[in-house]
């Protein structure tokens, strides 16, 4: 599989009159680490919704894992695991009965979804709570149970739409060190969209998007040197005229 | 299908960590025998053809149904403002498996939930019914319960926020409730009531039950009043177009996602 992951090509969408994303074109390669940073608004959540077949585009075209999203909506979501901003995960339910749903609808048999939930929840530490309702967890840990459950039927994509939305610092070190195990371990072509700078920092390419439109794309160390600045936070505000951090809050 | 054999045990799972919701179904109908029971047999005193309670029973049971299946698949509204709606929908499997799980999983509810009623219920009104009879009750819950549920997910995917969940209860609960026939028989109603009677999928299900329970009465006029053939096909018919627009609906970008995947702006 040579072909690349993510292939984007003038991919747009609007919501009624708004312009969500205007027309981007996209190449990740097999086993990046690939960074969408931009702020609230900048249509990074709307790209990887189109990307996974969860909204249809209007206008332009992309192939993930080599299949059409408007064609093999199917196939596309059967290759990429999707970790939301807000967890998917049934409160009332616990750990493990969340896992093992989660194992049904991605049709994994039972001999093979049982070893395999058994070694997630030991890689994400949650094998004294498997059995707790995911509402006693905390909001790590709740993370961590979301990352599992995205990967369990282990997807050759994962996207990660603002992982770290709403964790201590502690929790976000144990997850970006998680992430960076799981890309280690199997080579795992990683999406992350980001607000935050140091996330973007370790990422093997960024694309930097604002109001719908992607205004630079590169490794970090290009994007800085070709913009003449020391940071990423600079990189943004040398292309947009405006601060990543105070653009549009929300 | 795996995925919706897991959505349904998702379903049953939930329901039977919902203890309080397990009780209310099975005390609504006997506060319902008790004091609608009580009023209307005073009304109907002086009819010496039936016990106004037996004739409720079968009436009691749609609405154990009804409530069961309608109740679970609305829950697809708070799946989707819980966010696990987003996990049936970025899975590898059609809308329509979804729809399908979700309308089968209240089915099991309405069914479980009926089945529990009739045990407790029937005895107390001495209400015997046929093997016969005993079989074609259970056709009837299962079909109103798949009708029921493809219902429930088309009014789950057409409502936008849970807000809009009294507006159902009094603009369609209980009008089916007071339609179908559970409560007086639906020829007494003016032939416009009766009209809107008949595009009640409840009214089906209630007529099949009392083909079920009542058929000792049939010849006083509180059996069955449509031909069971009809009943059962009326409800079918319910079931696969419900289960039609309710896959569309899901699949329907403005419909679902919009709300399931809402912008942070």
């Amino acid at each position: 599989m040579t072909a690349a992951a993510i292939l984007a090509r003038g991919l747009g969408k609007d919501f009624g009159a708004l312009r969500a994303l205007d027309r981007l074109d996209l190449e990740v390669d097999d086993g990046e680490f690939f960074g969408l940073l931009g702020p609230n608004g900048a249509g990074k959540t709307t790209t990887v919704h189109l990307l996974a077949t969860l909204l249809a585009a209007s206008r332009g075209s992309a192939r993930v894992a080599g299949h059409d999203v408007a064609q093999e909506g199917l196939a596309v979501r059967r290759s990429i695991g999707l970790v939301f901003q807000d967890t998917t995960l049934d409160r009332d339910l616990t750990v493990a009965e969340n896992l093992r749903f989660a194992a049904r609808l991605w049709s994994l048999p039972d001999r093979v979804a049982r070893p395999r939930i058994d070694a997630l929840l030991r890689q994400f530490e949650l094998l004294e709570r498997r059995d707790d309702p995911v509402r006693t967890l905390s909001g790590g840990m709740r993370r961590a149970a979301d990352i599992a459950r995205g990967i369990l039927h282990e997807p050759r994509i994962l996207f990660l739409d603002e992982p770290t939305a709403g964790l201590d610092p502690r929790a976000r070190r144990s997850l970006w060190d998680r992430i960076r195990g799981l890309r280690a371990a199997s080579g795992l072509t990683v999406l992350l969209t980001t607000h935050y700078v140091e996330e973007a920092e370790p990422c093997d390419r960024v694309a930097v998007l604002d109001h719908g439109r992607l205004v630079a794309l590169g490794t970090p160390a290009d994007l800085k040197r070709a913009a003449g600045v020391g940071s990423l936070e600079e990189v943004f505000l040398a292309h947009t005229g405006h601060p990543l951090a105070e653009a549009e809050g929300g | 299908m795996r995925a919706v054999y897991g959505i349904v045990a998702r379903e049953f799972l939930r329901f039977l960590r919902q203890r309080g919701r397990v009780l209310a179904s099975i005390g609504r109908p006997f506060v319902w025998l008790v004091f609608a029971g009580a009023g209307f047999a005073a009304v109907f005193a002086g009819r010496n053809e039936i016990d106004y309670r037996v004739y409720m029973a079968p009436g009691l049971l749609g609405m154990v149904v009804m409530f069961g299946s309608l109740l679970a698949a609305l829950s697809t509204v708070t799946d989707r403002e819980a966010g696990v709606l987003r996990m049936m929908l970025v899975a590898p499997i059609r809308r329509s498996a979804v729809a399908l799980g979700k309308a089968l999983g209240a089915t099991l509810l309405g069914t479980v939930q009926a089945l529990v009623v009739a045990g407790l219920l029937l005895p107390f009104v001495q209400l015997r019914p046929t093997l016969a009879g005993t079989l074609l009750g259970l056709v009837a819950v299962v079909l109103s319960g798949l009708a029921l549920g493809a219902l429930g997910v088309v009014l789950a995917a057409s409502i936008r926020s849970i807000e809009n969940f009294a507006g159902v209860m009094n603009f369609v609960i209980f009008p089916m409730l007071f339609l179908s026939g559970a409560l007086y028989p639906v020829r007494h109603l003016g032939p416009a009531l009766r009209a809107v009677a008949y595009a009640n999928p409840l009214a089906y299900g209630v007529d099949l039950l009392k083909h079920a329970l009542l058929s000792p009465w049939a010849g006083v006029g509180y059996g069955g009043e449509l031909p069971v053939p009809l009943d059962c096909g009326a409800l079918a018919l319910f079931a696969i177009v419900g289960l039609a627009l309710a896959a569309w609906l899901l699949g329907r970008e403005g419909g679902v996602t919009r709300t399931a995947f809402r912008e942070r702006r």
